[in-house]
């Protein structure tokens, strides 16, 4: 099977003022179509520039990102726009939903941007999936957190992304809703057959994933390739 | 999106369709007043009645700016003309001594014969050096009422009647008087012409252009389309320089409006690109805000400029400003253009955002 996302030698250089800082070292790794993978790593370790640089939010430095076929790092700024609209759906830890709509406008937000139309069929799955049907009206500020995140999910997944990035999902949740949130991306890997890379601090969250990869200083120096 | 974003910051938004509405104000009111001076002013002209108006060489067919005097003894041989039925001579003098006026000096009985005569509200023609007449719009708006003294030309003149307006100048005094007054014994600024029959009037233009080369020769029939602020120097300046500031005040406004915007809302700008936005989305996002804004900005101005209208001539009703559809039309289409020149930057800035960046923004 071809792998969904493979990167070749992998680097992320920032310059600050003078100094360049690496942030990936030549990271090598394959994620398989329908794979739940977790990172996980200390702060500081690149695992979010990896995220970002893999979703085609950051360009590399240098080496090769595979997505779905498509070398990211050759890619133009808008070419990796486009990308990202039809391919990645991404998850974060403080649920960036847009303060001034209500769920409903949020992930119709996605469709929009998209400009496939909306999709009343594809809606109802996701909004029924993630038990938010009753909360659709509501805005960010009215919501639990576990709820934000949840909408905040169904709005990266309503377009049927190839790939779900989700950087510290529960990183903001309290116990129960950390589990509610974590049992919802597990279901919708092994439901729908949606691939799920997602970093994480915590083991017990880690261990939802099928496999996990840990980095450190830059390095993936386990779990990279599937056994 | 874009009315939900509108309405999350109401105080901002208010101020800025209020700044948006007090330049299309600025615009409408500035330049209904001074087509709605000239309108009046070429109406008054018209009403006198004559066929014809002759005045000194370049003179301005404004007639509080004309030049030198000329010579009454001119109106004998313009009367003299074939087709000419009356000749009035008329000494202008501009007044600016609580407000702005145009004082017409007369002979009535000349007057009279090219203008059909004054209709009088009260009172009675000009008998005595020192009488005056004013029009009704005059009495209103300067609560001056007969026999009352009223001071103008540093001179108190005695309202002799009050007659209705439009027939040329809201102020009449004796010629002798305002000719005495103005060192200009025996001198005339205007011949209004009065033609026996109105088609006469191409051909009885022409004899007086033959008789009298170089001077200003113009025809009342067309009058009104003269009086416009092209043919006055320095108004259309003026005009354009009251409109580039209501302008500069409408682009400042918005620019700064929808840069805070911006800066608020960059986490936003970083969640949208992730969402695969493009550049030119964004653009649209915010350039389409800013034209809600102006458009609820124009239609409060539209509404603010008849409200200061009717404000203006209750306090001042001598005043006309003049409110057309096509200035309203203008103005909306400044305010709009000039909004979205300041929200240019914004929007550029906002496309530009490095969504990393942005979504790390606190």
């Amino acid at each position: 099977m071809e792998p969904i996302l493979k990167t070749e030698n992998l680097w992320k250089i920032y310059r600050t003022g003078k100094v360049d800082v690496p942030a990936l070292r030549g990271v090598d790794i394959q994620i398989l179509p329908g794979e739940f993978v977790s990172i996980m790593g200390p702060s500081g370790c690149g695992k979010s520039t990896m995220l970002h640089v893999i979703g085609g939010l950051a360009q590399a430095t240098r080496g090769k990102v595979l997505l779905d076929g498509n070398d990211l790092t050759t890619m133009t700024d808008a070419a990796r726009t486009m990308l990202r609209r039809h391919k990645v759906g991404f998850v974060f830890q403080r649920f960036n939903l847009l303060p001034t709509l209500d769920a409903y406008h949020n992930i119709v937000l996605a469709q929009h941007i998209r400009a496939d139309g909306f999709d009343p069929h594809r809606f109802e799955v996701v909004a029924n999936l993630l038990g938010i049907s009753a909360r659709l009206k509501h805005k960010p500020s009215e919501m639990s957190g576990g709820e934000q995140q949840r909408v905040a999910i169904a709005r990266a997944i309503v377009c049927e992304p190839k790939i779900v990035l989700a950087d510290e999902p529960t990183g903001n949740l309290d116990t129960k809703s950390s589990e509610a949130v974590l049992n919802l991306l597990a279901s919708l890997n092994k439901d729908l057959g949606q691939t799920i890379v997602m970093i994480t601090h915590n083991p017990e969250a880690a261990a939802y994933g099928h496999r996990v990869l840990h980095m450190r200083d830059g390095l993936v120096v386990d779990g990279a390739t599937v056994h | 999106m874009i009315s939900h974003n509108v309405l999350h910051r109401p105080l901002r938004t208010f101020i800025t369709v209020l700044a948006v509405a007090v330049e299309v104000t600025l615009v409408i009111i500035v330049v209904g007043l001074t087509s709605g001076l000239l309108l009046e002013s070429a109406k008054r002209t018209e009403g006198v009645g004559a066929d014809i108006m002759v005045q000194p060489p370049s003179a301005s067919v404004f007639m509080a700016f004309g030049g030198a005097p000329m010579p009454i003894a001119i109106a004998d041989k313009l009367r003299q003309l074939e087709y000419v039925q009356a000749v009035a001579p008329v000494l202008v003098q501009f007044n600016s001594v609580n407000g702005l006026d145009i004082v017409y000096g007369i002979d009535p009985e000349t007057f009279r014969a090219v203008s059909g005569g004054f209709v009088f509200h009260s009172g009675h023609d000009l008998q005595a050096p020192n009488d005056i007449l004013i029009d009704d719009v005059y009495s209103r708006s300067k609560k001056v009422k007969v026999d009352q003294t009223l001071h103008i030309l540093e001179h108190d003149f005695h309202v002799a009647g009050i007659v209705e307006h439009g027939k040329g100048a809201r102020l009449f005094v004796l010629m002798p008087t305002l000719q005495e007054m103005a060192g200009a014994r025996d001198k005339a600024s205007i011949f209004y012409v009065k033609c026996d029959r109105p088609d006469h009037t191409p051909a009885v233009a022409d004899e007086i252009r033959d008789l009298l080369p170089k001077y200003e020769v113009r025809p009342l029939k067309d009058f009104l389309t003269l009086m416009t602020s092209s043919n006055l120097p320095g108004l259309a300046a003026f005009i354009n320089v009251m409109i580039g500031i209501a302008v500069a005040i409408g682009f400042l406004v918005i620019f700064l409006s929808m840069y805070t915007t911006i800066i608020e809302r960059t986490r936003e700008i970083g969640v949208l690109k992730s969402l695969g936005a493009s550049k030119s989305y964004i653009v649209q996002i915010v350039l389409s805000e800013t034209t809600l804004l102006c458009i609820a900005g124009v239609v409060g101005g539209v509404g603010l400029s008849y409200l200061m209208r009717a404000i203006f001539i209750r306090l001042f009703p001598s005043l006309t400003i003049l409110i057309t559809p096509g200035w309203i039309a203008r103005a909306g289409l400044i305010a709009i253009l000039g909004g979205l020149l300041g929200a240019s930057y914004p929007a550029w800035m906002a496309s530009r955002k490095d969504p990393v960046e942005a979504l790390s923004y606190e």
